[in-house]
């Protein structure tokens, strides 16, 4: 049926015109209007929810969003297994080694070249294997303190490291010149660098993900099956006992939900599982009150109705009629949810209240680069784009979400 | 009106009253006494100072002294700074929290309301395109990671700004940069959608159509309509602003009220905790009840007594 169309159409069109306005204007026929045609649908019709999957893949910012987070779900559940290290794995000769340095080469004088670098934050220097590879903590072989000048010795050549003026800086121990440096390098043992206990901050910002992931996901599940049930009760019942569990829910509003968190925390001692009980329970007024408002206007539906006429239990007309009616705005809130449990997530371990060392989170990623802002910044540079990029993600999605299942936009 | 500010007041009320007896018991359940620590005190000195905080009596004793304590307003003493009462800690942190909070609140109502409305009447031009990218990445990046990363950049490696203290004007930019940096992107997001919304109104169309000038139009018509909705949002901004204000401080080493908050977690101090809860809380309260007083005066649309709901 859809080729027919086309075809008679094409059958008549001249064949290979030389150019439109070459015809003359007698050749022109008018085409009629079609009966057939005009109540001819063309595309199959959509249901909710295939119209909304089309809109959202049309969001390009949606969509990226929704890659990324894929993308770093992925990176979170199989990316610790292909690493050498573990989160809690201590290497304190390598410790604080930045992602990238800068290579200085000296002659050994045997023919070979040693490459090394010098770690500006602890004046401490490391070799370096051709690839950019860490090899290991060099040891001085004088150290003058009092003039400040370190001597490290490669085959018969000498070198001091000088930090008597910041930065720090490598001399030649023979012409006292100052040695410059041969370029760049990635650091290949630890793509992250480490931190200032020499663990591997790639793994540990690979935890990090992990955790605030879980967090975020368990507590939105935890805040949607309380919302949900609540909501649900309240806006089917309706009456007093609706009049009652608002006023409650009016309470709850009002306390600031992040002191009560954080007394949560408190109470409940550090850990991943307190984190998850602490948001999971504060943050489902917002849900309940959503779908209270949903099931208080579709309960006065005719499909409801008649399920009742049928017999069907209250339970059965809430889980199979209503709510499944109200999914739109449940999934929208769910989403709006998530970036708000992966803030307080990361919020609370950074002020200390979240999963115990040595496990990583976010925020305490963030707070442990902020203790060694001033000599390693880069620690802070991983954790902060990690939080940023995944609340941006989520923050679209959300936005697309909305724009795709709203009701309201549907006209 | 009386009669719904009564029945507001009373709402307070009982929903402070909920909260000091969360708090109170939240803290009680707490596994191990205030003092309990690696230090092996002596069974006298533990004694003495049971009976000194009345850790001794019944529960429901030290619960009911406690209200007691609250209806006078006083939070009692801090346990683990002996001869400092909470009472203290607040009035001395409450000023600096108060020059921040504040700064910060002018910042996000000067500066997003005017941000959102240029972002309406240009909309889809290039000044909303530019207001609506920074609206979104303010909404997106958390205070801290603002925090961060503008006293490292600013402080550290431009030297702009001093690191900590408020000793200057210049101390003040970084942290109110980043405590009304989300507020002020959800506000402008917030103005930009309400404005874009009156000026669809038919009223708007009968102001053009009555001749007015445009201004006019827009200010007296279009603007106040909107700005409805953003007045009903304030009261949770303060709350918010304040309740973030916490990590701020600390970052920035600033004085205030939240510092001391964070420093009584880390130190198990429970009397602060609760203390400082229950100021936040009953503090937030009123500033909600002022705001919606304030929206209720501003809107006569809304009929009194249902405000609620």
């Amino acid at each position: 049926m859809t080729d027919t169309i086309p075809s008679e159409v094409a059958s008549k069109a001249p064949a290979a015109p030389p150019s439109v306005s070459q015809i003359p204007a007698d050749k022109w026929l008018k085409v009629g209007p079609d009966a057939g045609d005009a109540e001819y649908i063309a595309a199959p019709s959509l249901t909710y929810w295939q119209d909304a999957r089309r809109r959202l893949s049309r969001n390009i910012p949606a969509m990226l969003s929704l890659a990324f987070i894929v993308l770093l779900l992925v990176a979170a559940i199989i990316g610790p297994w292909f690493s050498r290290y573990s989160y809690f794995e201590q290497d304190l000769a390598l410790s604080n080694i930045p992602p990238f340095f800068e290579t200085y080469e000296v002659e050994t004088g045997t023919g070979e070249t040693a490459r090394f670098f010098l770690n500006s934050g602890n004046f401490k220097v490391y070799g370096v294997g051709p690839g950019g590879e860490v090899e290991g903590l060099l040891r001085a072989t004088k150290k003058d303190l009092i003039n400040k000048q370190h001597r490290y010795e490669f085959g018969e050549t000498a070198v001091l490291m000088d930090f008597k003026s910041l930065p720090a800086r490598m001399l030649d121990a023979e012409t006292g010149e100052v040695i410059g440096t041969s370029g760049w390098s990635w650091n290949a043992t630890n793509w992250f660098g480490t931190d200032q206990l020499g663990r591997d901050l790639l793994v540990r910002q690979l935890y990090g993900a992990r955790i605030s992931l879980t967090v975020a996901f368990v507590a939105s599940l935890v805040n949607f099956f309380i919302g949900v049930f609540y909501g649900g009760i309240s806006g089917y019942f309706g009456g007093a006992v609706d009049s009652v569990m608002m006023r409650i829910v009016e309470i709850i509003a009002t306390i600031p939900l992040t002191l009560y968190v954080i007394l949560m925390m408190v109470v409940l001692q550090n850990g991943l599982l307190s984190v998850v009980v602490a948001i999971g329970t504060v943050y489902w007024v917002d849900m309940a009150r959503i779908v209270r408002g949903q099931i208080l206007s579709l309960k006065q539906a005719d499909y409801v109705a008649a399920a009742q006429t049928m017999g069907a239990s209250t339970r059965r007309i809430l889980t199979r009629h209503l709510l499944p009616n109200t999914m739109g705005p449940i999934l929208v809130t769910l989403t709006m949810l998530i970036p708000s449990a992966i803030f307080i997530e990361s919020f609370m371990s950074f002020i200390g209240l979240g999963v115990t060392p040595p496990l990583a989170s976010w925020g305490t990623l963030t707070s442990e680069a902020v203790e060694t802002l001033r000599a390693y910044p880069y620690q802070l540079f991983f954790p902060a784009a990690a939080i940023s990029l995944t609340m941006f993600a989520f923050n679209f999605l959300g936005d697309g979400l909305r724009d795709a299942l709203d009701p309201r936009l549907r006209k | 009106m009386i009669g719904y500010i009564i029945r507001r007041l009373l709402m307070m009320i009982v929903t402070l009253f909920a909260i000091i007896t969360l708090t109170f018991f939240l803290m009680h359940a707490v596994p191990g006494g205030p003092f309990t620590s690696e230090k092996q005190v002596l069974p006298e000195i533990q004694a003495a100072l049971d009976a000194k905080y009345h850790l001794n009596d019944p529960i429901w004793l030290q619960y009911f002294n406690y209200l007691k304590g609250i209806a006078v307003l006083d939070l009692g003493p801090s346990f683990k700074y002996p001869g400092l009462t909470v009472n203290e800690m607040i009035v001395e942190g409450l000023p600096v929290t108060m020059k921040t909070g504040v700064l910060a609140l002018l910042c996000v109502v000067a500066l997003g309301v005017p941000l959102g409305i240029v972002a309406a009447l240009f909309r889809n031009k290039w000044p909303d395109t530019l207001v609506m990218v920074f609206a979104t990445i303010g909404v997106a990046i958390p205070s801290y990671v603002v925090a961060t990363v503008t006293l490292y950049i600013f402080a550290l490696r431009l030297g702009w700004v001093p690191t900590f203290g408020l000793d200057d004007w210049r101390g003040f930019i970084l942290p109110v940069l980043a405590l009304s940096g989300f507020w002020l992107a959800f506000i402008a997001r917030l103005s930009r959608s309400s404005l874009l919304e009156t000026l669809n109104e038919d009223y708007m169309t009968t102001a053009k159509a009555k001749g007015l000038h445009p201004m006019q139009v827009l200010f007296k018509h279009g603007l106040r309509n909107s700005l409805i909705p953003i007045v009903t949002v304030l009261g949770p901004v303060v709350a918010n602003l304040l309740t973030g204000s916490f990590v701020i401080e600390q970052i920035f080493a600033l004085p205030g009220i939240g510092r001391h908050f964070v420093l009584s977690i880390t130190n198990r101090d429970y009397t602060t905790i609760m203390g400082i809860t229950i100021f936040y809380a009953a503090f937030l309260m009123v500033m909600i009840f002022i705001v919606d007083m304030i929206y209720l005066a501003l809107d006569p649309r809304i009929k009194l007594g249902k405000a609620s709901s």
